[in-house]
């Protein structure tokens, strides 16, 4: 109950205060572009292939249009999920109001749940608000709705472990700016760092984020991909369940 | 109700509490009294489940604060130095979510109840971040009244208010303790000691230094500051053999600290008076006993 409680009060505070609206309009922006020009070459590639009737063939929703834009996306929520984790803890440390939770019946666990839980609350409203690009696919054509699934279980398997990697950095500072920072830089390596492999199959590239999108954004869900992503999410949470407890004994 | 024994806390290299002892009955009010920096505010987060102890034990309610924190926590309420205010919450929003996370019974009557108590009527509507400090800080008690605990700690309630709020929280504190609630608060007023508190706890340098009631501490005339223009040779000995007095002790040519265990400056004025008696003062025995026992040394 008391994760509820702290989950909600969260999720609250994002929308009540400018940053979180900011974050949706800038995420909404940023979509909008991918998607107008993921459309538009679409467009352009279909009109390449009118007088080619083995292109043609080839040519589909899913990988000419769907795959492209969430795979796309994916790199926003580079930008995107560090601005909504960043307060999490900081602002509780700046207000001096982590003594409340600290010093009600709540262990420090229920409190690094509710903060985690509220925060992704907010993320599945960003992504729920991209849902109209797919509505009017399917509107207009016949898409691979497990594609489109695909795409938005890759977004969210992805917010969930950078927002889990967002919370950490903000148990470490009481300046927002700071953890924005770190968490942006942690993330961006998670995202990239996979370019440093040597092929597809070296472990380095397994440790990457994208390597681990790639078959999702596909429509394939694949066991060791969601256990890659739960396990970012579980050590970040019990790092920072750790770093709580420190609190007390320093 | 709460028990301290020999609680110890380090900071890395600086010890902030070392030792300390004391207890505190069911209902009493006891102010924790000290320089800044002396230890008051980290006694009160240890005890309140916000800090670990470095060693040592503290009950709440018979309930050890280190094996069963979550236990002492809800029947405990805390106001730190700084209030923990969500100020982007109306102080409605804000106190439900305390009553929530604090487990109140009905935590919407809960939150009804405390405004009414602490006089919030007029700005429960209002957000946390438009309010004045002295309805922030009565805000602040709101949160830690809201789960109707069996024992408050205050820190500081009264810092930065006017004199009229601190009277106000003065009387709610009073009131508080005579629905049986064990309320301990820390201070550096001495005057707020002596109006709401049954007993003092005076601390410095991260230990206790004196307890007593404050009527014991309060009682004026048991020290008292003599000046005198032709002292003779016989007065120190005249003014030993008042009863009641039990130390003489010289601060300047002609002027004299009398000690004793009761108010004896009529005494000490006849005494005095053939040797020309300038200026007898009385000192309030807390103010003297603070003063002796912490002065020049605060700030560590």
């Amino acid at each position: 109950m008391s994760v509820l409680h702290i989950a909600m009060r969260e999720a609250r505070a994002i929308f009540t205060t400018p940053v979180g609206w900011l974050v949706l309009c800038g995420w909404l922006l940023v979509t909008g572009i991918f998607w107008v020009a993921s459309v538009g070459m679409y467009v352009a590639e279909s009109q390449n292939v009118v007088f080619n009737p083995y292109g043609a063939a080839l040519l589909n929703l899913q990988d000419h249009l769907v795959m492209p834009f969430y795979g796309n996306t994916t790199v926003v929520l580079v930008f995107v999920v560090p601005a909504v984790s960043m307060r999490l803890f900081s602002e509780e440390f700046k207000q001096r109001t982590m003594e409340l939770l600290l010093t009600s019946p709540v262990s420090t666990l229920e409190i690094v749940l509710g903060k985690y839980l509220g925060a992704l609350a907010f993320v599945l409203v960003a992504l729920a608000c991209t849902l109209h690009f797919p509505l009017t696919l399917e509107y207009w054509g016949e898409p691979d709705l497990g594609a489109i699934a695909g795409g938005y279980l890759a977004l969210f398997s992805m917010s969930a472990a950078l927002l889990a990697v967002g919370l950490l950095a903000s148990s470490f500072t009481s300046n927002q700016i700071v953890a924005l920072v770190v968490a942006f830089a942690a993330s961006l390596a998670l995202y990239v760092g996979g370019w440093l492999a040597d092929g597809p199959d070296h472990w380095i590239a397994r440790l990457g984020l994208l390597s681990h999108l790639e078959d999702m954004l596909r429509g394939a869900v694949r066991l060791s991909d969601l256990v890659y992503f739960a396990g970012i999410v579980g050590v970040s949470l019990f790092a920072t369940w750790q770093r709580l407890e420190s609190f007390r004994w320093r | 109700m709460i028990q301290v024994e020999n609680l110890t806390k380090v900071y890395g290299a600086t010890a902030a509490v070392r030792g300390v002892d004391f207890t505190v009955a069911k209902g009493e009010v006891v102010g924790l009294l000290g320089p800044n920096g002396a230890g008051k505010s980290t006694t009160m987060r240890i005890l309140a489940g916000a800090l670990g102890a470095t060693s040592g034990r503290a009950l709440v309610g018979g309930v050890d604060v280190f094996q069963d924190p979550r236990g002492v926590k809800r029947i405990l309420g805390y106001l730190p130095e700084v209030p923990p205010l969500y100020t982007d919450m109306t102080v409605r929003e804000y106190l439900r979510f305390a009553a929530r996370v604090k487990r109140a019974a009905d935590p919407r009557a809960a939150v009804e109840r405390v405004i009414g108590r602490v006089g919030l009527q007029k700005v429960a509507h209002r957000l946390i971040d438009n309010l004045s400090k002295g309805y922030r800080q009565r805000v602040g008690i709101a949160q830690a009244l809201v789960h109707e605990p069996q024992v408050l700690l205050l820190d500081e309630p009264t810092s930065g208010l006017d004199p009229a709020q601190r009277v106000e929280i003065r009387e709610l504190v009073r009131e508080l303790s005579a629905g049986e609630t064990t309320v301990v608060l820390s201070t550096h007023v001495l005057p707020e000691v002596e109006a709401v508190c049954d007993r003092a706890v005076i601390v410095h340098d991260g230990r206790v230094v004196a307890q007593d009631t404050v009527e014991a501490f309060a009682a004026v005339g048991r020290t008292v500051t003599l000046r005198v223009a032709r002292p003779g040779d016989a007065l120190p000995s005249r003014l030993l053999a008042i009863p009641g007095v039990v130390g003489v002790e010289p601060t300047g040519p002609g002027a004299w600290r009398i000690a004793a265990d009761r108010d004896v400056r009529e005494q000490v004025a006849r005494a005095a008076v053939d040797d020309g008696l300038l200026e007898l003062a009385a000192h309030r025995a807390l103010e003297d006993v603070y003063l002796r026992l912490t002065r020049g040394e605060g700030e560590p």
